[in-house]
C-alpha cells in the first residue's frame, strides 16, 4: 500500500512541474478542439500528435498523448450537443439527449452534465485501472506461448464481432485482413522477410503509424469533404450555467457509477472502443431507469450515461494496453506504439521492468480529467467558435499533416505512400461497411499470433495438444467457440429457439 | 451510387483470390531447411492458415450476399467533391512530394484544396477571386508555419 501511495506521490510531483502541467493545458485544449470537430477523431488526434512527440522525452510525449485522448473523448459532446453531429463515433450516443436538450434551450445546462459526467466516467475508470492493471500484470505473467496465440485471436474476434456494423462476418475480414498486412516484412523468429514483393522499403513490415494516420486521418479528411459533414448550419445559444448542480450529480451518482464500471469493462475488451462503452451504458441506464420514455427527448440521466460511459473507456482501454500490449481502443493502439518509439515496453513484464508506470499513467489521466472538467464549464463559447471554422480551411491542414507526421518518423517517402494506400483503402472499406478497430489490432496482434503460434510449437515438439488443454489456453479456447458460435445467425436461432425468418440486424 | 450487394460479391471473390494467393505464397515460402529449423516453425504456416480463412470468410460473404436482400447501398453525398479531393490529395501526397520542396508542395496544396473544397454555390467571379486570394494567404502563412514547425522544432530533414 505504502508503496502505491509512494508511487502516486512521485507522479504527482513529476507532473506538476510547470512545464509538464503546461503540457496539461494545451494537449487538453487541442484535444477537445480536435474532438469537437466533425472529422477529426480522438485516434486521428492521438497519431498526429504521436508525430510530434518524437523530440520530447518520456513523460512529457506520454502525458500530452493521454491529454489528447481524454480531450478529444470529450470534445465529441460539444458538436454531438450544439449540432447533433457528434464530434467523434464515441459521441453518438450523447447526441441522443444531448440534441433535444440543446433544442430546448438548455444547451448549457446538457454541456455541463456531459462535462461532469465525462470528469466522473474517467475518474471511475482511473480507479479501476489501478486496482485492476497490476493483478492483471500478475495474471497475465503466467502466459506462455499458447496462451499469448489465444489472446490474440480473442482480440481479434471479440473487436471484429462487438465492433461490426451488422455484419459480423465483416468485423472478421477487417481482423484477418490486419493480421495479413502484418505478415509482411521480416517475421520474429528466423528473420525471414516475408511478401516484399522486391521492394526493400517492405523489408522492415508496414508501420503502425502511417496505416493509423491513413486509416483515421486520410480517409476522415476524404468523408468529412464528401459528405459535407460538419457544416455548421445553426447558431448554438451561448448563455446559461456552465456549472452542474452538485444535486444533479447525486441524483444521478448511480447511473455515473455503473456507466463508469461497464465503459472500463468495455475498455478493457480488446478494439472495441469509445463508442461501444457508450451505447453499451446508455443501454444499461435505459433498461434500468424509472424515465425510459424520456430516453432520445432529451434525458439528462442518458446524457450522462453515454457521457459517462464513452468516458470511462479511455483508462479502460489503457489496462490491456500496458499490462497485455493489447490495445482496449484504435486510439490505445496508437499509444502502445508511442510507448515504444518513447523506449517502454508494454505487456506483463511492465510491473517487475517498471512498476511505477502505471500509476504515472494515473495521475496523467487524472490532471487531464480536471483539464476537461475546467475547460468545460469555463470554455463554452470558445469550443463554439471553434465548431465555425470553415472545412475548407481545416481539413488541407489536417492533411498536410496526415503527410509529413509519417514521413517524420522515418523520414522516408515509402511511409508517406502507406499512408495514401491505406487511406484509400480505409476509405472504402468504411463505406462497404468494414469496421477499422479490428483491421488496426490484426496489425498489431499479427507478430504476436504469429510468433506465438510457432514457438508454441516448436516447444511442443508439433503437438496441438497444450493449446487447448492448459487452463488458461482452454479458458480461451471456450470463449472463443462461443463468441464465433453465438455470430453465427442459424446457431443464434437454434439456441433460443426461435424459427426461421427471425429478424436480424443485418440489411 | 455502387450497389452494396455487388460490392460485397465482388469483394468476397477478391478476398478469395488473396485468400488462395496467400496459401500458394506461405505453401512455396522458402522452408530453410539449410538452416535446420523445427519444421512445425516455418515462416509461412501462418500466412498459410490466414490465407485459408480469408478464402472461407470471402466464399461465405459472396454466398450470403447474393442469397441477401439489401436495405441500402453505397453513397457518396458529393462523389464531385470527393474525386477532387482524392485528385488533389494523391497529387500532393505521391507526386508534387519528393519531386519539389516541401514547402512549396505544400502550398500548392493547400492553396488549391482551401479553394476547391468550399462551398461555391451562387459565388460571382468577384467572390471566387476574393476567395482565390483569401486561399494563397492562408496557404503561404500555413505552409510557412508546418514547413518551420518541423523543420526547427522537430528537427525533420523535409523532402
Amino acid at each position: 500500500m505504502m508503496t502505491v501511495l509512494d508511487s502516486l506521490a512521485q507522479a504527482f510531483a513529476n507532473i506538476t512541474q510547470p512545464m509538464m502541467l503546461f503540457h496539461v493545458v494545451w494537449a487538453t485544449l487541442l484535444g477537445i478542439f480536435v474532438g469537437s470537430l466533425p472529422g477529426l477523431t480522438a485516434t486521428m488526434g492521438v497519431a498526429l500528435l504521436t508525430t510530434l512527440t518524437y523530440g520530447m522525452g518520456r513523460d512529457p510525449a506520454i502525458l500530452v498523448l493521454i491529454c489528447m485522448y481524454v480531450g478529444a473523448i470529450y470534445g465529441g459532446s460539444r458538436s454531438a450537443i450544439l449540432l447533433n453531429i457528434p464530434g467523434t463515433p464515441a459521441s453518438a450516443a450523447t447526441s441522443l439527449d444531448g440534441y433535444p436538450l440543446a433544442k430546448a434551450g438548455k444547451a448549457a445546462k446538457a454541456m455541463a452534465l456531459a462535462t461532469t459526467g465525462s470528469a466522473l466516467g474517467t475518474f471511475v475508470g482511473i480507479v479501476m485501472l489501478m486496482l485492476i492493471a497490476p493483478p492483471l500484470a500478475s495474471i497475465a505473467l503466467k502466459f506462455g506461448s499458447y496462451e499469448f496465440f489465444w489472446l490474440a485471436v480473442f482480440g481479434i474476434m471479440i473487436s471484429g464481432q462487438l465492433t461490426a456494423d451488422g455484419n459480423v462476418l465483416k468485423g472478421y475480414i477487417a481482423g484477418l485482413l490486419g493480421l495479413s498486412i502484418a505478415m509482411i516484412g521480416s517475421e520474429g523468429i528466423h528473420a525471414y522477410v516475408r511478401f516484399d514483393f522486391g521492394i526493400r522499403e517492405m523489408s522492415g513490415g508496414i508501420g503502425l503509424i502511417p496505416v493509423m494516420v491513413g486509416v483515421f486521418g486520410f480517409a476522415e479528411v476524404l468523408t468529412a469533404i464528401s459528405s459535407r459533414r460538419g457544416v455548421v448550419e445553426r447558431s448554438p445559444e451561448r448563455s446559461g450555467r456552465s456549472l452542474p448542480k452538485l444535486a444533479e450529480v447525486v441524483k444521478h451518482r448511480v447511473t455515473i457509477i455503473r456507466s463508469g464500471i461497464i465503459g472500463t469493462f468495455i475498455g478493457i475488451i480488446p478494439g472495441v472502443g469509445e463508442d461501444i462503452g457508450a451505447w453499451a451504458s446508455y443501454a444499461a441506464a435505459r433498461s434500468r431507469s424509472k424515465e425510459r420514455d424520456k430516453y432520445g427527448k432529451g434525458s439528462q440521466e442518458g446524457l450522462i450515461a453515454a457521457e459517462t460511459g464513452n468516458s470511462a473507456v479511455v483508462p479502460g482501454s489503457l489496462i490491456p494496453a500496458i499490462t497485455l500490449a493489447v490495445p482496449g481502443s484504435a486510439a490505445s493502439a496508437v499509444l502502445i506504439a508511442a510507448l515504444f518509439i518513447h523506449g517502454i515496453r508494454p505487456g506483463p513484464m511492465i510491473m517487475i521492468e517498471q512498476p511505477d508506470f502505471i500509476y504515472s499513467i494515473a495521475v496523467m489521466l487524472l490532471f487531464a480529467t480536471f483539464a476537461i472538467f475546467v475547460f468545460g464549464v469555463t470554455l463554452t463559447p470558445l469550443f463554439v467558435a471553434v465548431l465555425k471554422i470553415p472545412y475548407s480551411y481545416l481539413m488541407p491542414v489536417v492533411f498536410t499533416l496526415c503527410v509529413i507526421g509519417p514521413y517524420a518518423i522515418s523520414q522516408r517517402l515509402f511511409d508517406v505512400w502507406v499512408m495514401a494506400v491505406f487511406g484509400v483503402i480505409g476509405f472504402i472499406l468504411r463505406k462497404m461497411n468494414y469496421p477499422m478497430p479490428p483491421l488496426v489490432l490484426g496489425i498489431i496482434l499479427g507478430a504476436l499470433l504469429d510468433k506465438s503460434l510457432r514457438r508454441g510449437l516448436i516447444l511442443s515438439d508439433g503437438d496441438l495438444t497444450p493449446f487447448f488443454t492448459r487452463p488458461i489456453s482452454a479458458i480461451f479456447v471456450a470463449i472463443i467457440l462461443f463468441g464465433v458460435l453465438s455470430g453465427i445467425p442459424a446457431v443464434r436461432r437454434l439456441v433460443t429457439g426461435k424459427t426461421k425468418g427471425t429478424a436480424t440486424r443485418e440489411q | 451510387m455502387l450497389r452494396m450487394k455487388t460490392a460485397d460479391v465482388v469483394t468476397g471473390l477478391v478476398l478469395c483470390i488473396l485468400g488462395i494467393a496467400m496459401v500458394i505464397g506461405g505453401y512455396t515460402m522458402d522452408r530453410l531447411e539449410i538452416r535446420s529449423i523445427h519444421p512445425a516453425s516455418i515462416p509461412g504456416l501462418v500466412p498459410m492458415i490466414l490465407g485459408v480463412l480469408l478464402a472461407i470468410c470471402g466464399a461465405l460473404l459472396t454466398f450470403t450476399s447474393l442469397n441477401k436482400s439489401y436495405k441500402f447501398d453505397i453513397d457518396v453525398d458529393d462523389p464531385k467533391m470527393l474525386f477532387t479531393a482524392l485528385g488533389l490529395c494523391l497529387g500532393f501526397a505521391l507526386v508534387l512530394l519528393g519531386w519539389i520542396p516541401f514547402a512549396i508542395a505544400t502550398f500548392i496544396f493547400i492553396t488549391l484544396a482551401s479553394y476547391f473544397f468550399r462551398e461555391s454555390r451562387g459565388e460571382t467571379t468577384k467572390d471566387k477571386a476574393l476567395t482565390f486570394a483569401k486561399s494563397i494567404a492562408f496557404a503561404a502563412i500555413m505552409s510557412a508555419a508546418i514547413s518551420a514547425l518541423f523543420r526547427y522544432a522537430f528537427l525533420v530533414r523535409l523532402p
